[in-house]
């Protein structure tokens, strides 16, 4: 068993919060790498070699790998992200795609197997009534991680809107009419200052808690803090519920991470509205780990909440 | 280093069929932006609308998909004044 090392829970723009009152937090002693549980039933595939999930038909793009450079020092400049924001008007060439140049997404079927059924496909009903889908992942027996913007709306245009969302409809493994894992509700969500009162976009995650250990069943990913070029390196893999695609069905691709800031993954993997809170995610020795929690459309590549320290343990908070 | 992305703008609108009837559960996200927006769809409602709150003006394309239907697709320009909201509407084919 690893040593394991007391943990400091974030504070600031990661505190974590919820839309129940009076939730205690205790101090917890953890490792950076999180292990994911594959749940009931038969062993399932390792992935490839390549780090791509071994789906039929599936062939991960062909990339030029890169050299293992150190990443260089970022700190005092802008996340990448940050650049396209603010009062003035992007330019008009910099249009944000969300699936770039060939769709080469693969729809799975096999949803009531691991690890396609850590996926859920979540149908979400906001303060105004108003109904959305997004995505989520098992990552313990009653947690999944989603989008900062999945659980609470941030549209100060919108006030009826603005805040935690009524509930969430969770449908793991969902395969359009089928639901092998059934569907619960849940009206337990937890974000962070970041998100919730500012509605920074390097703080878009949360998790919605489940009335029951569903997750026993499905199993879960697990999760880590990775460094640059270990990110840099990887092939991050998306699996989710699109909205471009017929109603809930779940559908996949792959490919190296492109870039990395200091709290935000890129990557040019195919996504569409509804893949909001998708796990992106790396294979090692067989086991999954999410490294980042899709949540953007962008003109050259898609991004995610990259899992960072202070990420890592307000997740190993939420799981418990 | 607090960016926040205020949504400040609204595009709102219909799904109706080609006799104008609203159609509900009809699945409204944004393919093209001039911002990287959160991929999150819509489902409209009984009355067959939906809205979102977006954060810049610019050019907006905007699909809608529909069991046994093409996906429609439609862009619009969100002004940078002008009440600030654009409305837009999807006409099915039957």
């Amino acid at each position: 068993m690893p040593a394991r090392t007391r943990v400091t829970l974030p504070k600031g723009m990661h505190a974590s919060v919820s839309n129940l009152d009076g939730e205690a937090e205790a101090a917890i002693q953890r490792t950076k790498l999180e292990a994911p549980a594959e749940g009931e039933g038969p062993k399932p595939s390792k992935g490839r070699a390549n780090g791509a999930e071994d789906v039929a038909g599936y062939k991960l793009p062909e990339m030029a790998v890169a050299a293992a450079a150190v990443a260089p020092d970022l700190s005092g400049l802008c996340d990448i992200g940050e650049a396209s924001f603010g009062p003035a008007p992007a330019p008009a060439e910099a249009t944000a795609e969300i699936v770039h140049g060939v769709d080469d997404r693969v729809r799975i079927n096999s949803t009531g197997s691991y690890p396609w059924r850590v996926h859920a496909s979540l149908l979400i009903t906001a303060r105004d009534g108003s109904r959305w889908i997004g995505t989520g992942w098992f990552i313990g027996p009653h947690t999944l991680m989603t989008a900062g913007h999945v659980v609470f709306i941030h549209s100060p245009a919108m006030p009826a809107r603005h805040g935690w969302v009524r509930s969430i409809q969770v449908m793991p493994g969902r395969n359009g009419n089928q639901l092998p894992y059934g569907s619960v509700t849940s009206s337990n969500f937890r974000s962070v200052v970041g998100w919730t009162n500012n509605g920074n976009e390097n703080y878009d995650y949360g998790a919605i808690i489940l009335p029951t250990n569903l997750g026993n069943q499905t199993g879960w990913f697990g999760f880590g803090v990775f460094s640059d070029r270990d990110l840099l390196a990887s092939v991050g893999n998306i699996s989710g519920y699109p909205g471009d695609k017929p109603a809930g069905t779940q559908w996949y691709a792959a490919r190296r991470i492109a870039s990395v800031g200091p709290r935000k993954v890129y990557y040019d993997i195919d996504t569409a509205g509804g893949q909001s809170g998708s796990a992106v995610y790396r294979i090692m020795s067989g086991g999954r780990y999410g490294v980042a929690i899709h949540a953007y459309g962008g003109a050259v590549n898609n991004s995610g909440t990259r899992i960072t320290l202070p990420v890592f343990n307000n997740m190993l908070n939420w799981k418990k | 280093m607090a960016s926040p992305q205020a949504s400040v703008y609204v595009i709102s609108g219909v799904v109706r069929t080609a006799r104008g009837r609203p159609v509900a559960d009809a699945r409204v996200y944004v393919t093209r932006s001039p911002v990287p927006l959160p991929d999150i769809a819509a489902l409209t409602n009984e009355q067959g609308t939906f809205a979102f709150a977006v954060p810049a003006a610019g050019s907006y394309t905007l699909a809608c998909s529909v069991e046994g239907q093409a996906t429609l697709e439609v862009t619009v320009t969100v002004p940078t004044d002008k009440g600030r909201r654009v409305a837009v509407e999807f006409r099915l084919a039957d």
